[in-house]
């Protein structure tokens, strides 16, 4: 199995690639454009610098050797979302090439090309018509052409999750879904699915292809070349109605934008979070996995491990920054944190009631019950709930239950509230 | 000769100046055929007419074509910009040209250019309009735009000066391409003062074009004339005999004059074509008849339907362009064609500006004299684009030139072109100064005079 994939990822730039309209989302269509985005007749691009900052550290991050001198072609072919009815994008000089990720279990996928480009307008279709919203037209995009050498469903996800994390880490924004063109070959022949947009369809698009393809080629049928859509409410893959053939875009240098030297362009400083996870996982023997899921999407995660590993035991600082993306706190001052910690490390069950306190710097309420007081909340539930002791002789592992309800209600830690709970169901039932 | 600008600014004018001139040319324009749009001028400066490939805000810009009819532009061009923030010019109307800039002779368009001179003949293309009213007025300056010789040939067969800057020393935002590579906005007017004017007004870099420079542009005035013989070889043996008189005149005021061989420049035609041709055709993709300018109205119809049919309103020439240009970038045929056509445009200019180094270039800026209507109709393609030959070397190495007439014959003009270096473009000006005091030009025409 081959799969390649040329993914669409919007740069995070105040204004559009090649004009000064805002690139803010916004619900109102086509009020976020001008004569150049628009491609009005007179009107000229002018090269957002912002753009090839994002696009150079990019190509950066995926360890693509970088040009100092890059170019931009017209891609020319009709459509009514390109204004022009040709897209400014790159060709032989794009900004970077010959790229490399290291994903899960040492796997290296090559990175073929990244190149700079406009996204076109938006095309919002109806039974009976399309309309168009242009703010979108003229949003920086990079390209991002891997080669085919994705050979697993296992590696396409993990492929697409160093991939945003390492985008994450530099700034662009995620939630802006990124759209992508599928190549994937089981046989002989490639099968192209086009634009297919956000990663959980990226993946349902692969696994419906794989199941495709593999079906197909147990029947002996091998799978023909093909441009294919897929469709999000079936959930399918399906033969566009394109033609196949080897696109002729025309394409020519772009006459308006001179080559730009950009060898004295900055890259924007960044951290891998997959490297970071191995590395405090190594020095604090912990497992990179949990690390790296604790901080893929989360800078905030990552910065409270840092300023906080030297000062508290790895393990409870782990546990407590679960609770905090638990509890969706985005800014916990040091004391909080050294409370949050104090709970973990006693032992006790932390739920909102606490988390509210300790944000407050209030003491945490909990049940100073002593050992009798636990024991006797304890007896008290079963009498009220008689039926449990007759359950119980057939079920033992109806303690965790009444031990959960206790420790709910006391505040109590749960290790030995459910010895206790144990200890009194088998007095009371007779059994040990 | 000095600046009409500054005699016109010196001058009182009648209460009525700009009614009369106005209907005067309104008069006129339907036998010329010099304007797409007459607008009655604000009352304060000299007449500025504006070729109709160049945005001027609020007003209809077609650049003679049926697909932009009603596209109405919301921003002045760049040079439009300048000129205008000086207040020291009234806008007087749009002027004609081939649809695009695709002409040598103005009649690529719906309403074909006529020469003031001689009516039964020829204005020259692409910027018809623009020498026609340079021609007539006199009192005005024009901005016009060349590609190929789009300034130069009409100016020459008008008999008034027609200047084209080194490339991107004039903005071209809001020019309404044809070759992007390739065109420059430059001017026209009746003497080279006035267009020295125009390009201290106009010049320098511009954000919103990015191929615009900041490079300083000299004045280096060469008394070393070049002629090249392979190009005054193709020139009508009348003209050319012509032309060595004027050659012999300037060799008495001083210059010395040398002939040389350059073969690679019968390359220029083909080469200049293939590239204007492919870009072309990608300027012209963006006219789908929906969002400006000529609108089909029948959504019925599927988006290739749609826009194929919005795509007849092109004239022939422009379609011509289309297909060759897309034929010329198709990716089998592209490195034989036009990666090929970028290397030869890259060698002339080493070529020509060794050659420029210490001297001019000079030629008869047209190989014919202007030809009849009729007779210009009657020309297949090829041999319509082989009348470019003594404009396209300048135009396709970027090259400041200056077309003036030295001469006349039979009350038509017979008109010369001077070759700067890269930036010399005061050079050349200042070498049509000089000639100015030697030689008066004629006008058959003096509307406006006070």
């Amino acid at each position: 199995m081959k799969i390649g994939l040329e993914i669409h990822v919007a740069l995070p730039t105040k204004s559009k690639l090649f004009c000064g309209c805002s690139t803010e989302q916004v619900d109102t269509p086509n009020i976020n454009i001008c004569p150049i985005c628009m491609g009005f007749p007179g009107s000229k691009p002018s090269l957002n610098e912002e753009a090839i900052i994002l696009a150079k550290s990019i190509a950066n991050i995926l360890n693509c050797k970088i040009r100092d001198k890059i170019s931009f072609v017209r891609k020319v072919y009709f459509y009514p979302d390109l204004p022009k009815s040709f897209q400014i994008t790159q060709l032989q000089e794009s900004i970077g090439y010959e790229g490399l990720i290291i994903i899960d279990k040492g796997k290296r996928i090559n990175i073929r090309r990244i190149q700079i480009e406009e996204d076109p307008a938006k095309i919002i279709r109806s039974e009976e018509y399309s309309l168009l919203d242009f703010n979108r037209s003229g949003i920086p995009l990079v390209e991002i052409v891997t080669e085919p050498d994705i050979t697993s469903e296992e590696e396409l996800t993990s492929f697409i999750f160093t991939l945003k994390a390492r985008l994450y880490y530099l700034g662009i924004d995620i939630d802006r879904e990124i759209k992508a063109d599928l190549n994937i070959s089981l046989g002989k022949e490639r099968v192209e699915v086009k634009n297919v947009t956000g990663t959980k369809n990226l993946l349902e698009a692969a696994r419906y292809e794989i199941e495709r393809q593999t079906e197909l080629i147990s029947r002996g049928i091998e799978p023909t070349k093909e441009t294919r859509s897929y469709d999000e409410k079936e959930r399918k893959t399906k033969a566009s109605r394109e033609k196949e053939s080897d696109e002729e875009y025309g394409y020519i240098y772009e006459p308006d934008l001179p080559e730009y030297n950009i060898k004295n362009y900055s890259i924007r400083e960044t951290v891998d979070p997959i490297e970071k996870a191995k590395e405090l996982a190594e020095k604090h023997a912990y497992n990179p996995k949990i690390i790296l899921e604790a901080i893929a999407f989360d800078r905030y995660a990552l910065d409270l491990i840092e300023r906080n590993e030297e000062k508290y035991n790895f393990n409870s600082l782990m546990q407590a920054i679960m609770e905090i993306k638990r509890f969706k706190i985005d800014n916990i001052d040091d004391l909080s944190l050294k409370m949050l910690l104090e709970e973990i490390e006693g032992g006790f069950q932390i739920d909102k009631d606490t988390i509210s306190s300790i944000i407050k710097h209030e003491k945490v309420k909990h049940s100073d019950f002593s050992q009798e007081g636990i024991d006797n909340g304890i007896r008290e539930f079963i009498e009220k709930n008689p039926d449990i002791l007759r359950r119980y002789i057939k079920n033992k592992k109806l303690a965790d239950y009444v031990a959960g309800e206790i420790i709910k209600r006391y505040k109590a830690k749960p290790k030995e509230v459910l010895k206790r709970t144990i200890e009194i169901l088998n007095s009371m039932t007779g059994q040990k | 000769m000095s600046s009409y600008i500054e005699e016109f600014e010196s001058k009182v004018k009648p209460k009525d100046y700009y009614d009369r001139l106005y209907d005067e040319l309104v008069r006129l324009n339907p036998r010329l055929n010099a304007f797409n749009a007459l607008i009655k001028p604000d009352k304060n400066g000299i007449p500025l007419s504006v070729k109709d490939n160049i945005c001027v805000k609020g007003i209809e810009a077609t650049a003679s074509s049926k697909i932009l009819k009603g596209y109405i532009p919301p921003f002045n061009a760049t040079v439009v910009e300048r000129v205008l923030k000086t207040k020291r010019f009234s806008i007087i109307g749009k002027t004609n040209m081939d649809e695009f800039g695709f002409g040598s002779f103005g009649i690529n368009c719906e309403k074909p250019a006529k020469n003031p001179l001689d009516e039964e003949r020829v204005a020259g293309g692409s910027s018809s309009g623009a020498a026609i009213a340079t021609a007539l007025l006199k009192y005005h300056v024009a901005i016009a735009e060349s590609t190929g010789g789009s300034i130069s040939a009409p100016a020459a067969f008008c008999g008034v000066v027609g200047f084209t800057p080194t490339y991107s020393v004039i903005s071209r935002y809001g020019l309404i391409d044809y070759a992007n590579s390739l065109d420059k906005i430059g001017f026209m007017a009746r003497s080279a003062d006035d267009i020295r004017v125009m390009l201290d007004i106009t010049k320098g870099k511009d954000n919103r074009d990015s191929t615009s420079t900041d490079s300083k542009i000299v004045g280096l005035h060469h008394k070393k004339l070049v002629i090249i013989d392979e190009l005054i070889d193709k020139v009508d043996e009348k003209i050319r005999s012509q032309f060595f008189e004027f050659v012999e005149k300037l060799k008495n005021l001083g210059y010395t004059v040398k002939n040389i061989n350059l073969n690679e420049i019968d390359l220029s035609i083909p080469a200049y074509y293939l590239i204007a041709m492919a870009e072309a055709s990608t300027n012209l993709a963006k006219f789908t008849g929906f969002k400006y300018g000529f609108k089909l109205n029948d959504f019925s119809k599927n988006y290739n339907e749609f826009f194929a049919e919005a795509r007849e309103e092109f004239g022939t020439e422009a379609k011509r362009r289309v297909i060759l240009g897309t034929f010329i970038r198709s990716a089998s045929v592209k490195d034989k064609y036009y990666s090929k056509s970028l290397i030869i445009r890259k060698e002339l200019i080493d070529k020509l500006s060794k050659v420029l180094k210490d001297a001019f270039l000079i030629s008869p800026t047209m190989p014919i004299m202007p030809p009849k209507i009729s007779e210009a109709n009657s020309m297949s393609p090829v041999q319509n684009y082989a009348t470019d030959i003594l404009t396209i070397p300048p135009n396709l190495c970027g090259l400041p030139h200056i077309s003036f007439p030295y001469s006349y014959s039979n009350g038509l003009p017979l008109s010369a072109q001077i070759v700067g270096s890269q930036f010399n473009d005061y050079g050349v000006i200042s070498f049509v100064s000089e000639w100015e005091k030697n030689f008066e030009y004629k006008f058959k025409y003096n509307i406006g005079e006070i």
